[in-house]
């Protein structure tokens, strides 16, 4: 890569703790404009209470946040997801009841109001990027089936299509092919590979190796809520100390 | 008996109206309020006051009471913005009482324990509602009216904001939607068309008092809720003409004691809650629709 690409996400020095214990310790990283960063490292590393802090839902005891060199520190989370920053969840927090269109219809309509500006133009334009969305993920024939009814894989790829429709540029996703099979979790690598090259920049908590080697640009190992090592996925992933934490034991 | 089922049917169009009020904060929006019997209130009086000592027409008096209703439901907003689940229904339980003491210590605006009498009736574009049968045409075109607004609010986006900040309110927000701003408006609206059957009441009752908006009544207004179905547009319909139409039915089994009919009501009313909530948790309407329904 000729000039590294622009900083869309900063993050400077985040910290939050949980009663005694640093769950995020002094976190300093940057997310760039079409990479694929992957935050690895074991359980209770960090890894998704650093995304916490970036969109809001949780308040750093110190550091901040910058997106677009703009600080987003201390701003509701409804307000940061407009800006253009998406997440999925472990858990998937989809809308259980609702229609598989109207979980991806309803991230389309923003305003709080009793209905949506932009008239009959608007309403077409979303209910548009709601179904190419759901096409993208291979849900259009599940469209009006509860979300609740939906197979494990397919609700997985529901919250995706979630974070497509709403049109975001940062992509911060927490676990996104655990429990997929082997040929759910190959739509769901191309789906991922198809949309950085429309520009979006993704950032991924994943365990499975396989994906942290077959998508990464960059790693980030987080322990113990600290970056213990960044670069490119060849020379972290080959690093025996960094093997011996993930895998279980304590390097010395 | 022609005016007895006059009678009955005004009450049913009106207890509609705040059941499918009630609905639309508890079934879309998951808003579980215990209170729902204070805005009907508070359209009743203001109504009534309205009606009484500015001489004001049926249109005067009902927007005074949903203006009313709407700034007093910031009352509930609030806590609702901050608490969910059970923290809200004790919240909103603590409205209801509140509201009691208020409509019933207040004598200047509510007349006290007594109530206000003597409330003129309702007049619009210069024609004044006398009879039962022209009440019931009028109860019935603003249940109509109320179903329109509340069917177009669910159907549309403001619906499926409801429905995300139900389902998953960290998630609706996570995706833009600002939870706070549509729940205010949720409520408030729910208020103010809960106002317009107070209104109504007044009007045809000619008189108000306390014993109409206490909680017994907000319970009844869930249970018709729940029992014909939340979340759905006409379950509530259904379930309010259950609840009124079985202490009727009964009163007329052949062989039954008068002074039973009380105590067997309650029996029955019990014993159908229980047996509902085995066999259709979803409430009666749910029964017309398939497994597997969005609501």
């Amino acid at each position: 890569m000729s000039s590294p690409a622009q900083i869309l996400l900063e993050t400077h020095g985040l910290t939050v703790s949980f009663g005694g214990l640093k769950a995020v310790d002094n976190v300093s990283l940057a997310l760039r404009a079409g990479i694929v960063t992957t935050l690895v490292g074991p359980n209770g590393a960090g890894k998704t209470t650093l995304f916490n802090l970036i969109t809001g839902h949780l308040a750093p005891h110190a550091g901040d946040v910058r997106w677009l060199g703009r600080s987003i520190r201390g701003l509701p989370h409804w307000r940061i997801a407009r800006d253009g920053i998406g997440r999925t969840f472990q858990d998937l927090k989809l809308f259980d009841h609702m229609s598989v269109l109207e979980n991806v219809l309803a991230v389309t309509e923003r305003g709080a109001w009793l209905w949506q500006t932009g008239g009959k133009a608007g309403a077409t334009e979303r209910l548009l990027r709601a179904e190419s969305a759901l096409e993208a993920v291979g849900l259009v024939d599940r469209r009006l089936m509860r979300a609740l009814d939906l197979a494990y894989a397919e609700r997985k790829f529901l919250s995706v299509a979630r974070l497509l429709a709403s049109g975001a540029r940062l992509w911060l996703l927490d676990e996104p092919a655990s429990g997929l099979d082997p040929r759910s979790y190959e739509r769901f690598l191309s789906l991922l590979r198809s949309q950085v090259k429309r520009g979006s920049t993704i950032c991924i908590i994943e365990h499975n190796l396989d994906i942290v080697h077959g998508i990464s640009d960059r790693i980030v190992f987080l322990d113990q809520g600290r970056v213990l090592a960044e670069g490119e996925p060849k020379s972290i992933l080959s690093d025996p100390n960094l093997a011996a934490i993930y895998f279980g034991e304590r390097a010395a | 008996m022609l005016a007895y089922l006059t009678n009955l049917a005004v009450l049913i169009s009106i207890n509609a109206i705040l059941a499918v009020t009630l609905n639309f904060v508890l079934g879309y929006a998951g808003i579980f309020s215990m209170a729902h019997a204070v805005f009907f209130g508070v359209g009743a009086y203001t109504a009534a006051v309205v009606a009484i000592k500015l001489g004001g027409g049926l249109l005067l008096a009902t927007g005074a009471g949903m203006a009313v209703a709407a700034l007093i439901s910031l009352a509930l907003a609030l806590p609702a913005l901050r608490v969910r689940g059970e923290y809200f229904v004790a919240a909103s339980l603590g409205l209801q009482m509140l509201a009691i003491t208020v409509f019933s210590e207040w004598k200047a605006f509510t007349g006290g324990i007594g109530g206000i009498t003597n409330i003129p009736p309702a007049r619009l574009f210069g024609f004044e509602f006398a009879t039962p049968a022209q009440y019931l045409v009028l109860t019935l075109l603003c249940l109509a009216a109320v179903l329109a607004i509340v069917r177009l609010l669910v159907r549309g986006s403001f619906g499926r904001s409801l429905k995300a900040i139900r389902d998953n309110e960290t998630a609706a927000a996570t995706y833009g939607k600002n939870v706070a701003v549509v729940k205010t408006i949720a409520v408030a609206v729910s208020s103010s068309l809960a106002a317009v059957a107070g209104s109504l009441y007044a009007f045809y009752m000619s008189f108000v008092n306390v014993e109409s908006f206490v909680l017994d009544t907000s319970v009844l207004l869930i249970a018709m809720v729940v029992i014909g179905g939340v979340a759905t547009l006409t379950g509530p319909i259904v379930g309010t003409m259950l609840i009124l139409l079985l202490p009727a039915a009964l009163s007329y089994l052949p062989g039954l004691p008068s002074t039973e009919i009380g105590s067997i009501q309650q029996i029955v009313y019990g014993a159908a809650m229980v047996l509902l909530m085995i066999f259709r948790p979803g409430g009666v309407w749910s029964l017309r629709r398939g497994q597997g329904q969005t609501r």
